[in-house]
């Protein structure tokens, strides 16, 4: 057994110990927690883009990334009051260029191509349930009209697919969750007790 | 010290977990459609060719993460498919890292040649963009400092033309920007192993076809390792799964029935 084991063990524990009550023990590993990923993401940050992309080419003669470097001393702006508007300049660039980037990819992958997955023949049971469920599911979230008469049973069937949705995604996560307490208490008893094989 | 209703709950979801660890049940064996159709993707896919594995996740979802990161990671060097590592999210790296070496020792792959893990880079928008017209563009060099135009498999792999899938291993939305930039923009073939909370969310664009393979969670890792062949740390997870999910659900019933009970007395 490795001090690493010994050591993530304690921790594992720590962090259960909450299951009694708030202590000092779990608060400790928490902050433990939180300032290791701000650590480890600084230094990947670093040696894998920082480096690479700016400290190298600025060696190599390549001036063009100065642009970028001088962008990047900006957003530091944002530190200080008098600095602040400084860090607009990067960050509206980021915005701008981001959705320039996004909308156009996220109209055609998530809006239109699901469109036209929802417009199949009528032949087959799945496919007259995925168009009942996205018209009466639009129905329910079209608040312009109040949610009476026929309209409101189109939306009342809306809200069961929600429902089902919902269901769905909760059943996933308790799923989801069980294989995470699964992991630690796999390491807990295999890795650290060696007591299964 | 009072035990609240909520200890024996915790208690009984511990020994659901702990004893079918500890003595294996064997009571789970069906295997989901999705794992079939997507071993079946990958078993389409030539020996030689190139598999982008995106490593897309926290460290904290580890245990559900490294299952199915592992299973792929085998049946692809089984089937002598190379494979190109990296992450877009931070904490993926050492975990991503970590498997490939292990799984590429395992089968005896060389670096360079078989694998390659290019590591972590911002921006997954620019990086998946950016991409799809140049690797060493956007990872000038690897996660162990290499420059990444020396190494052979970098040099035959440019950008998304020459690699038959991109798997992203995910435990949040960057499934998603694979598929709004990498398969919308360059039309590469994007499939998703995914922690089993984000599935639903997923299911519309693999209905859709955008999505070309989808691994739902433990169940699906250990799926996996089923049509493989190759029992491994999933199978044995799933006992523990199943008797959990049952504890889970006495307990649901059980609260709802005493509330019944309560509001009839």
């Amino acid at each position: 057994m490795t001090a690493g084991t010994v050591v993530a063990a304690i921790l594992t524990l720590a962090i259960f110990s909450f299951l009694y009550r708030e202590n000092p023990f779990f608060r400790f590993a928490e902050h433990l927690l939180v300032g290791l990923s701000a650590g480890y993401f600084t230094v990947i940050a670093v040696q894998g883009t920082l480096v690479p992309k700016v400290i190298e080419p600025l060696k190599a003669g390549d001036f063009w990334v100065v642009i970028s470097f001088v962008l990047i001393i900006l957003i530091l702006g944002r530190l200080t009051e008098k600095t602040r508007p400084a860090s607009r300049i990067p960050l509206a660039l980021v915005i701008g260029a981001g959705a320039g980037v996004a909308v156009p990819a996220l109209l055609q992958a998530r809006i239109l191509v699901q469109l036209g997955a929802t417009m199949k023949p009528l032949g087959s049971l799945t496919n007259v349930l995925i168009l009942v469920g996205v018209i009466t599911t639009l129905v329910y979230f079209y608040f312009s009209r109040e949610h009476k008469g026929w309209w409101g049973r189109l939306a009342s069937v809306g809200t069961w697919y929600l429902m089902i949705f919902f269901g769905a995604t909760f059943g996933n996560t308790v799923m989801s969750r069980i294989s995470l307490l699964i992991g630690r208490l796999e390491f807990l008893f295999g890795d650290f007790l060696g007591l299964i094989k | 010290m009072t035990l609240k209703p909520r200890t024996f709950a915790f208690l009984a979801v511990f020994i659901a977990v702990t004893f079918p660890l500890l003595y294996p049940l064997n009571i789970s064996d069906r295997v989901s459609p999705e794992a079939v159709k997507f071993k079946a993707l990958v078993d389409s896919i030539s020996p030689g060719s190139v598999v982008m594995v995106s490593f897309d996740h926290e460290a904290s979802t580890v245990a559900e993460v490294r299952p199915l990161a592992t299973v792929l990671a085998r049946h692809l060097f089984s089937r002598d498919i190379k494979i190109i590592g990296l992450s877009l999210f931070a904490e993926g790296t050492a975990i991503g890292n970590q498997v490939l070496s292990l799984v590429a020792e395992e089968f005896g792959k060389k670096y360079g040649e078989d694998w390659v893990f290019l590591g972590f880079r911002p921006q997954f928008q620019a990086a998946i963009l950016g991409m799809g017209e140049s690797i060493p563009n956007v990872f000038p060099r690897d996660y162990y400092g290499n420059v990444t135009d020396t190494l052979s498999l970098i040099k035959a792999v440019p950008n998304y033309s020459k690699v038959a899938m991109v798997v992203s291993v995910a435990d949040g939305d960057l499934g998603y920007a694979w598929v709004d930039y990498a398969y919308t923009r360059y039309h590469a073939r994007v499939a998703a192993m995914l922690t089993a909370v984000m599935v639903a969310s997923y299911m519309p664009l693999y209905a859709s076809g955008q999505l070309s393979g989808l691994v739902n969670g433990l169940k699906g890792a250990a799926d996996y390792e089923r049509l493989l062949d190759k029992p491994g740390a999933a199978i044995r997870s799933m006992d523990a799964q199943s008797m959990a999910h049952a504890v889970i659900l006495l307990l649901i019933l059980g609260g709802n029935a005493a509330y019944w009970w309560g509001r009839k007395k």
